[in-house]
């Protein structure tokens, strides 16, 4: 009786997930079709495929790197951050997780040292896409 | 004794919380992994129009409708500036968030002397937003400075900044700042990715469409207006559209007798 009922529940949950899946399919397949990418002003302005520090620097530093540019970007409208080798990103949260984009790349650290920023009250965090 | 079982709950929580999440991360790799999903569908990198730092002044944003082109009963440019901004829909007119809407000749304009205005004019309804005055009370008034004066003409919140006191929204002449008096995203119908939302206990309102203006689009309600009743460009730019129809026609400003020189202008 038991395992009956957890295979129902597992081919429930199969069925579930087959079902989310091709419907986000068939949402982003439209979505991408209806709106064709415009070419944008200056393209070769940002390059974001690189990382924008050191590794070291970034984990003891990105938050004062963020706030950073926060403020630069908010107040001043100063929107691209010069790396020290010359390199151009756009200052945007979109940058850093383009990159970092495992679901779990701020959460499991932050969870680990217990810090709670406020960043994802308003902008949205990559545990909550799609 | 208290406080063990209190932590033993706390974990739990804590461990069955990242339990799900780490089950919804490992489905949705699953799907970016197979293709149906793009892998990132956070706020894109947009580029900048201006990459450059901009200079303070050079521009000055303004507005001017067309009250006359304006259609009875149409609300395109309020849902799309709405949707766009994932602006909370709370029924309760106390808990009512709005960054534009539409009015009456009598709400919109109470110090013009309206005894001489025709029916028609009484009857028709006026879109009202921020006036992104260029001596805006809301920004003097502010004591933590998250509302500011943009280098752009633009009065913009920082919601970085905003602590919830809420002086600005009686400083505004017009009414156009409203409080998240509960979290907002509760009551977002059709959220937008590329817009963050805002969180309960700050102030919000029109922002000009400063995150369209960057990528080079025109404002959400510009765009979609289906009469073009609306014009939007640079005051400071003697060529520009707004600044020949401002020339070339009678113009009213919201209470102009304050002083706040407001950038949005109505033909009526």
């Amino acid at each position: 009786m038991e395992v009956m009922m957890k295979s129902r529940k597992l081919l429930w949950l199969v069925i579930f997930a087959a079902i989310s899946l091709f419907a986000a399919f068939y949402l982003f397949r439209n979505g991408e079709a209806e709106t064709p990418q415009k070419p944008l002003a200056r393209v070769s302005v940002v390059d974001s495929t690189k990382c924008i520090a050191p590794k070291e620097f970034m984990r003891a530093n990105h938050m004062q790197v963020l706030q950073g540019w926060e403020r630069s970007v908010v107040r001043d409208g100063d929107r691209v951050h010069i790396a020290s080798n010359g390199s151009r990103f756009q200052k945007s949260l979109g940058t850093c997780l383009g990159c970092h984009n495992n679901r779990l790349f701020c959460y499991n650290c932050h969870s680990y040292a217990n810090v709670k920023p406020k960043c994802w009250n308003c902008h949205l965090s990559p545990m909550e896409t799609p | 004794m208290s406080s063990l079982a209190d932590g033993n709950t706390m974990m739990n929580e804590q461990r069955r919380e990242f339990i799900k999440k780490t089950a919804l991360g490992v489905f949705a790799g699953l799907g970016a992994a197979s293709g149906l999903v793009p892998a990132f569908s956070l706020e894109k990198t947009a580029l900048p129009v201006w990459d450059e730092k901009p200079v303070p002044g050079k521009i000055r944003w303004g507005m001017l409708i067309d009250t006359r082109k304006c259609k009875e009963g149409c609300q395109q440019c309020v849902a799309a500036c709405h949707h766009e901004h994932n602006v909370p829909a709370f029924k309760n007119r106390r808990e009512e968030i709005r960054w534009s809407w539409k009015n009456s000749y009598k709400n919109v304009f109470p110090t013009a002397d309206n005894a001489a205005a025709s029916k028609e004019i009484q009857n028709r309804t006026f879109l009202s937003l921020c006036n992104h005055c260029a001596d805006s009370p809301c920004t003097q008034i502010c004591p933590t400075g998250a509302t500011f004066k943009r280098w752009d003409g633009i009065v913009e919140i920082d919601y970085h900044r905003c602590v919830g006191c809420r002086f600005c929204m009686p400083a505004c002449p017009y009414g156009s700042l409203s409080f998240n008096w509960q979290d907002p995203r509760t009551a977002i119908v059709d959220p937008v990715t590329v817009y963050p939302t805002r969180q309960q206990g700050v102030v919000e309102k029109c922002n000009f469409c400063s995150d369209r203006l960057i990528k080079g689009l025109q404002p959400a309600c510009v765009e979609v207006c289906p009469e073009q009743a609306l014009v939007f460009g640079d005051l400071n730019d003697p060529a520009s559209d707004i600044r020949v129809l401002l020339e070339s026609n009678v113009t009213m400003q919201r209470k102009p007798e304050l002083g706040t020189k407001p950038s949005v202008f109505y033909i009526i």
